[in-house]
Formats: structure tokens, C-alpha cells, sequence
């Protein structure tokens, strides 16, 4: 079941082409990863999806209403002068949702001997596993994951991938956006490639490995985007 | 209803949090009580009938700060909340989670206005107000309050972070606030100023002052509550423009 789509999709920002005839679609519970150097396009694609911005043409599809879905986005929208367990409490109180899910999820994320230290004091890994914590709180059917462990430690990093491997686990979709190759072969059951705002590739990263002759004793999808993109700074 | 209480509970637990944000709400009526205060005790060497006289025939020291409360403190106050929210993209998240813009402008909002009231009585007890006329000066203040904190609301979903927002609220603070103030001195500023509902708290208290003549109540709140509707559809209009309404 096709969980989102996009066909043709382009966008510009004034003169700057952000994404050209892009087309994709993710299936329901699978995790789903958009891959491409920074500039590449990833965040406009989520940002579209998520109906912050608009396609200038082509079509989207979600199969979700906006309160079905988590986010996970680089500006967390924390408030800052309030505590962890305040923060979340704001989204219980506006999903309807009881308290023992709220301590479920901060446990799950390993926050909740931290719940009463505000968002502010929380360090950058801590912040990172509560934005998800506030994400995953109301159960989406899909989440959408803007580089999430970007500079994270890697005991943390792989904290956060156990809780998608979970999420997808109890049947949500994760669409995630990563410049982390290494992340994306162990994680994914299918990924993108973008690059300047196209798909240069896509389907189960080790089967783009190997089609691409790039297996070494890991599966290598770095060296296969490299190798079509020519590896120069654009 | 829900979103409005989740808005309400994250903004009262914010600003109680806040001591720069709740000084605001009390330092206007004690400088209302000591200036006052002052006009009448404090006319060196002038007998203290004389000095009552002159008193009288100054400017209204509590309707005074109560415009500049009312105009410009209250304004810069909103404005800067809202911006943070906006800066933070914490009104994307909540809008993305249902929280339509008048759930998060009342939410917000409806913590103002209730810090509000607690400074609109302490000006019309500081005031002399009694009986009738006590909560008739409150809820001149409190139209006041309302028009403000939906025009803060404005500045503060116009702009994209705080420190911008600060630059264009205040200039608008302080003619809301220190019109009013000129407007006791000085007939013709009076008269443009009277479609403005910071204004109209003067025309109040001076109805009241002279015992219920001058300019008709129901017209002074009339303009007060016509100031709040058209600040409240600018409020859906700009929230709409900026793309924030999911």
C-alpha cells in the first residue's frame, strides 16, 4: 500500500531549481531513506509532503492527515523555558492523550530521570532523542525524519535507529532524509538518491550496491554515489 | 476547546516562569500609585490646597500609565512571546498537530488577558474608582488590554525572530501609549487620535471624572471593540499569509 508518492514534482526558489521531475512513492511500514549531499533537495521534499511548502508542479500524495503524522524536523520547536516532561505534556494535552503514553514514550527514549530539566539545559543528543519522544507521542502512521542523528555521538545514533527499527516494528512508515550513507544501508528498506534536486537512483540500498558493483566487506552506497556524481564539490 | 487549554497551560507555565514578563505586569500600576502619589504630596513649599488645585488640573497620572500599560508595555510583551514561537518553529509543530491560529491566539492570549485584569483592577483601585464606575474603568482597561494583545500577536507572526519583532513593535507601543498622554495636553491630537482605542481610555476615565457627561459610554467601547475586531481580522490574515495555518 502506497503510503506517500510524489510524480514530477519540481520546485524553485526564484531562480534556484530545488528539485526537478521528481517522482517516488513509500510504502506503508517501511523505512524509506532520502540520501543526497546538504543543498540536495531533501528538506524541500519533506517540506512539501508535510504541506509547509508548495510543488510548483507535478503531484504528492500522503496518505495521512497533518495530526497522523510525527515530525522530526532541524528546527526542534521546543519551548525552551519549559521542561521535558512540559514540552510533551503540551502535545498530550492537544492529542488527547494520557499520561501513561507520555512516560511510556520519555522511557523508551531514555529521558525520563531528565524530564524535569528544561529543553534548554537538555544537551544536543538529549534534545534530539525528546523532538523524537514529542514525534512518535501520538503514534503516527508516518514519520518524517529530518537527518536524525546528525551530529550525534554514535552510542546515541544508534539509540535513535533502534527506535525506528521499533517504530517501523509497530507498523508506521519512517521517511527519513540523511546524508549518512553508512546509516541509510543499515536502516532502510529502500532509499533515493538525490542529487541538485533529481533521483539519480533508487531501491533497496544493497541491491544499488551490487548492482553497482560496490560491495566490499560492507555494502559501499557512498562509493556508488560518488561514482554517479562524480564525486566534485557542486 | 482542548488545543485552547493546551496553549493556555504551556503559555501560564512560560510566563510564570518568566519574572521579565511578569514585572511588566506590575511595575505600570505602582508607578501609576507613585506618581500619584507624588503629584499631590510633593509640590515643595506649596500649600498642600493649592498644590491639590494644580493636581487637578494636570494630567491624570493613573489614566496616564494606564494608556502607556495598556499601549506600550503590553504590545512588546506579546510580541515577543509569539516571535519566539515562530523563530523556534514551534508554531509549525503546533499547527501541523491540529492547533488552529484563533485556538493559539486565545491560548496565548488568554494568559495576558487574565495578568491583564490583575493590573486593569489594580489601576482602577489605584485610580479611585468605586462601585459602578470601578468596573467600568476595568473593562475599558481590559478592551484595551484585548486590542493590544492581538496586535502584539500580529508583529509577532509578521516577523521571523525576536529581535525584529521588538524593532517593529515599538514603534507602535509608543504612540499607542504615549498618545493618549499628549492627547491630555493638547485638543487636536486628542481628536485624531479618537478612533484609536488607547485614546478611548482616556475618554472614559473623563466621563467618569465628571460624573457621567462628556462622550457616551457605549460609544467609547463601541470604537474600543471595533479596534479589536479589525485587529483580530488582520491577526487570521497575517497567521494566513505566513503560511501557518497547515
Amino acid at each position: 500500500m502506497i503510503s506517500t508518492s510524489m510524480k514530477n514534482v519540481s520546485k524553485a526558489f526564484g531562480k534556484n531549481q530545488v528539485l526537478r521531475d521528481v517522482t517516488f512513492e513509500t510504502q506503508a511500514g517501511e523505512i524509506f531513506g532520502m540520501l543526497g549531499p546538504s543543498g540536495a533537495g531533501k528538506t524541500t521534499i519533506i517540506n512539501i509532503l508535510t504541506k509547509q511548502t508548495s510543488e510548483d508542479s507535478g503531484t504528492v500524495r500522503v496518505d495521512a492527515t497533518s495530526q497522523e503524522i510525527g515530525l522530526m524536523l532541524e528546527d526542534d520547536g521546543m519551548f525552551p523555558t519549559l521542561s521535558a516532561l512540559d514540552n510533551l505534556i503540551v502535545y498530550e494535552d492537544i492529542y488527547g492523550i494520557p499520561r501513561k503514553r507520555t512516560k511510556e514514550v520519555m522511557e523508551q527514549v531514555g529521558l525520563w530521570e531528565a524530564r524535569k530539566t528544561t529543553s534548554e539545559s537538555l544537551s544536543k543528543g538529549m534534545r534530539q532523542r525528546l523532538v523524537l519522544a514529542r514525534a512518535l507521542l501520538h503514534k503516527p502512521k508516518i514519520m518524517f525524519l529530518d537527518e536524525p542523528t546528525s551530529a550525534l555521538d554514535p552510542v546515541t545514533a544508534r539509540g535513535i535507529h533502534q527506535l525506528i527499527r521499533d517504530l517501523r516494528a509497530g507498523g508506521s512508515t519512517i521517511f527519513l532524509t540523511t546524508h549518512n550513507m553508512e546509516e541509510a544501508t543499515n536502516l532502510c528498506d529502500r532509499v533515493v538518491l538525490l542529487h541538485q534536486g533529481k533521483i539519480i537512483e533508487q531501491g533497496n540500498p544493497k541491491e544499488i550496491c551490487r548492482r553497482h558493483n560496490s560491495v566490499k566487506t560492507v555494502d559501499d552506497l557512498e562509493s556508488v554515489f560518488v561514482k554517479l556524481t562524480g564525486g566534485g564539490l557542486t | 476547546m482542548r488545543n485552547v487549554k493546551a496553549i493556555f497551560k504551556k503559555q501560564f507555565k512560560g510566563t510564570i516562569q518568566n519574572p521579565e514578563t511578569m514585572i511588566q505586569f506590575a511595575i505600570f500600576p505602582a508607578l501609576a500609585w507613585l506618581m500619584g502619589f507624588l503629584v499631590v504630596t510633593d509640590f515643595y513649599g506649596i500649600p498642600y490646597d493649592i498644590a491639590a488645585m494644580m493636581a487637578a488640573n494636570m494630567p491624570n497620572m493613573v489614566t496616564m500609565q494606564a494608556t502607556i500599560f495598556a499601549g506600550m508595555a503590553l504590545i512588546p510583551v506579546v510580541t515577543s512571546v509569539i516571535a519566539g514561537d515562530v523563530e523556534r518553529k514551534s508554531i509549525r509543530f503546533l499547527t501541523m498537530a491540529g492547533v488552529s491560529p484563533m485556538s493559539y491566539l486565545i491560548g496565548v492570549g488568554g494568559v495576558i488577558l487574565l495578568a491583564g485584569f490583575a493590573s486593569s483592577v489594580a489601576f482602577s483601585f489605584i485610580g479611585g474608582f468605586e462601585g459602578r464606575d470601578f468596573w467600568i474603568f476595568t473593562a475599558a482597561m481590559m478592551s484595551g488590554v484585548a486590542a493590544s494583545t492581538v496586535l502584539g500577536a500580529i508583529f509577532g507572526v509578521m516577523t521571523s525572530n525576536q529581535q525584529s519583532a521588538s524593532a517593529l513593535s515599538m514603534p507602535a507601543a509608543i504612540v499607542l501609549g504615549f498618545g493618549p498622554m499628549m492627547a491630555q495636553m493638547n485638543e487636536n491630537i486628542a481628536r485624531y487620535l479618537h478612533p484609536i482605542y488607547t485614546q478611548q481610555l482616556n475618554v472614559v476615565a473623563e466621563y467618569l471624572e465628571r460624573g457621567y457627561s462628556g462622550t457616551p459610554l457605549w460609544q467609547a467601547f463601541a470604537i474600543m471593540w471595533a479596534n479589536v475586531a479589525v485587529i483580530c481580522l488582520l491577526f487570521a490574515l497575517v497567521y494566513h499569509k505566513k503560511g501557518l495555518t497547515g
